[in-house]
């Protein structure tokens, strides 16, 4: 299990491998905002300052989701495209901008 | 056609529609007098640019005014500020005429073109800082999104400093007069657009605000009612104040507020209000109030909400539903902005007892954060469920004071 923390409401939680971060996000109640849920829209975009490693690859679908919001994306990740792929390690999550 | 004094500039032609017999925009919106469907032609050396369109039923007035100003094959840019049909309306039939023009959207506004125009056309997205010249012209794009469509951007022409600012400082207001030093009195429109239209997204407003800082602005062209050009700081300024901070003196303090919204028949769910209300006022840093929903009007309904950092919601189960009131209070919802507010519910019930869960779910949709699971209690409740309504309150007022929350899934 990894350490997901959603900075922006104080939530430290056990993720376990393979569990999205929208699941992770809508269990726990963090206010991470969701529209379509399928990495369309781009609301779920947010901001991975740590562990970003620790989760899964950005698809080509997600990628190009992102370019069309911002130019600099090494640290964007769309919540609902997402999942954890690794045991241990901390992932931090904050969607303020 | 009345003449309409176009010119906002020497380069810049209003081109726009008039609604005078509108009453009701959107669904939510009412409007006296009806409104405009603003839309801008900028002339450069090397072309002319066209700033959004107008709704589909009013293509005519549109067009005319635009053959005053231009022939089509002058058009080298059509920008579209947010696809909203109010604005939209008429781009396909402008694209036909002027096949040649580029047409410019917002990078969020891509997902959504097809989904709106059903057809495949060519654009180009941009985001804040990318430029377009005319010539002697230059306009640069500024993305200003969630206000009110995600798509939403401005745009600045810096030769003759106007912004063009989309949807932002609108207002339903319909007076050919055009310009806020000739028109009637419009304020109540400005704030009642602002109301209805911007509140909910208050930080993206304070976020565009800081966006039009870095310019100088002598006109600001919006897409709905009068052109603001008396001093157009003030109208920047009153967006500010309305986005900015707390009302009242408790959150200037920097104490965090709980409110306690409850209903009750035989005051078993006011008991349990009056526990959670002593105990969340039990944490330092904190100010909780109750309120009985049986007396609360709408609009008090709508600023206490806002003014909340938690919100915790009380209703006994009756026919297998929570009342109404509760309901109606949640229906307010849409009208503010929830940048992450806590949630939290209760009630007394019977034998089922569904009501607080279900208030709960409807809560994680209007996007509450819900750390504690819903507290219910058989009928009257007794010492020890009092003492549990009072751990609730203060577990509830704790996370909103910051306190991290652990869990395992
Ligand atoms: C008309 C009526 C319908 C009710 N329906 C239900 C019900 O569907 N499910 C349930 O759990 N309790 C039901 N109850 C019981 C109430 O939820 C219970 O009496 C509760 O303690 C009332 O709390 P309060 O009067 O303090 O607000 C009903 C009560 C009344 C009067
Ligand atoms: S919710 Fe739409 S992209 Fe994630
Ligand atoms: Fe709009
Ligand atoms: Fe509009």
């Amino acid at each position: 299990m990894a350490i997901v923390v959603f900075k922006d409401d104080n939530i430290r939680v056990k993720v376990p491998v393979g569990m999205s971060l929208r699941q992770a996000a809508m269990k726990t109640g963090a206010s991470i905002v969701f529209g379509c849920r399928v990495g369309d829209c781009t609301e779920c975009a947010s901001h991975v300052s740590e562990g970003m490693i620790l989760l899964s690859d950005k698809t080509e679908k997600e990628l190009k989701a992102l370019e069309m919001i911002e130019s600099d994306i090494a640290d964007l990740r769309l919540m609902c495209q997402c999942t954890v792929r690794c045991e241990e390690g901390e992932i931090v999550i904050s969607q303020q901008f | 056609m009345p003449g309409v004094q176009a010119a906002l500039s020497p380069s810049v032609h209003f081109i726009g529609a008039f609604d005078p017999m509108i009453r009701t925009f959107d669904i939510i919106m009412k409007t006296a007098n009806g409104s405009s469907y603003n839309s801008y032609i900028v002339r450069g050396s090397e072309g002319v640019c066209i700033m959004d369109t107008v709704k589909k039923q009013f293509a005519d007035q549109f067009f005319e005014r635009l053959e005053k100003q231009c022939s089509y094959d002058e058009i080298k840019f059509i920008v579209l500020h947010h696809l909203e049909p109010d604005h939209s309306g008429a781009l396909l039939d402008l694209m036909e005429r002027a096949p040649q023009a580029k047409l410019i959207i917002s990078g969020r506004a891509v997902m959504m073109l097809k989904a709106l125009v059903k057809s495949e056309i060519e654009y180009e997205a941009v985001s804040t800082g990318k430029t377009i010249s005319l010539g002697d012209k230059t306009i640069t794009f500024l993305s200003t999104p969630f206000l009110h469509w995600p798509d939403t951007m401005s745009s600045y022409l810096h030769e003759e400093k106007i912004l063009f600012s989309g949807d932002v400082f609108g207002s339903h207001y319909y007076d050919e007069r055009l310009y806020d030093d000739e028109v009637g009195d419009f304020s109540y429109a400005f704030r009642y657009y602002y109301e209805h239209i911007m509140r909910p997204f208050k930080p993206y407003v304070l976020q565009a605000l800081k966006l039009y800082k870095k310019y100088e602005i002598d006109v600001i062209a919006p897409l709905h009612g009068p052109i603001l050009r008396m001093d157009p700081q003030s109208y920047i300024d009153k967006y500010e104040k309305w986005s900015t901070g707390a009302k009242y003196k408790k959150s200037i303090a920097g104490r965090k507020i709980v409110s306690v919204f409850y209903m009750s028949s035989y005051d078993n769910t006011l008991a349990m209000a009056e526990k959670i209300t002593e105990g969340a006022d039990a944490v330092d840093g904190i100010v909780a109030s109750m309120y009985d929903l049986a007396s609360l009007e709408e609009q008090n309904m709508i600023d206490l909400l806002e003014e909340s950092n938690a919100v915790i919601l009380g209703s006994p189960t009756i026919n297998g539903d929570a009342v109404k009131p509760a309901w109606d209070l949640l229906a307010c919802m849409p009208y503010l902005e929830n940048s992450s507010k806590i949630g939290a519910t209760f009630g007394s019930f019977g034998w089922t007892g569904e009501a607080p869960d279900m208030l709960q779910d409807r809560m994680r949709w209007l996007k509450f954060r819900l750390p504690v699971d819903p507290l219910k209690i058989k009928l009257i409740p007794n010492d020890q469920e009092l003492m549990q309504s009072f751990n609730f309150g203060r577990e509830v007022a704790e996370i909103t004071m910051g306190k991290m929350v652990e869990m395992e899934l």
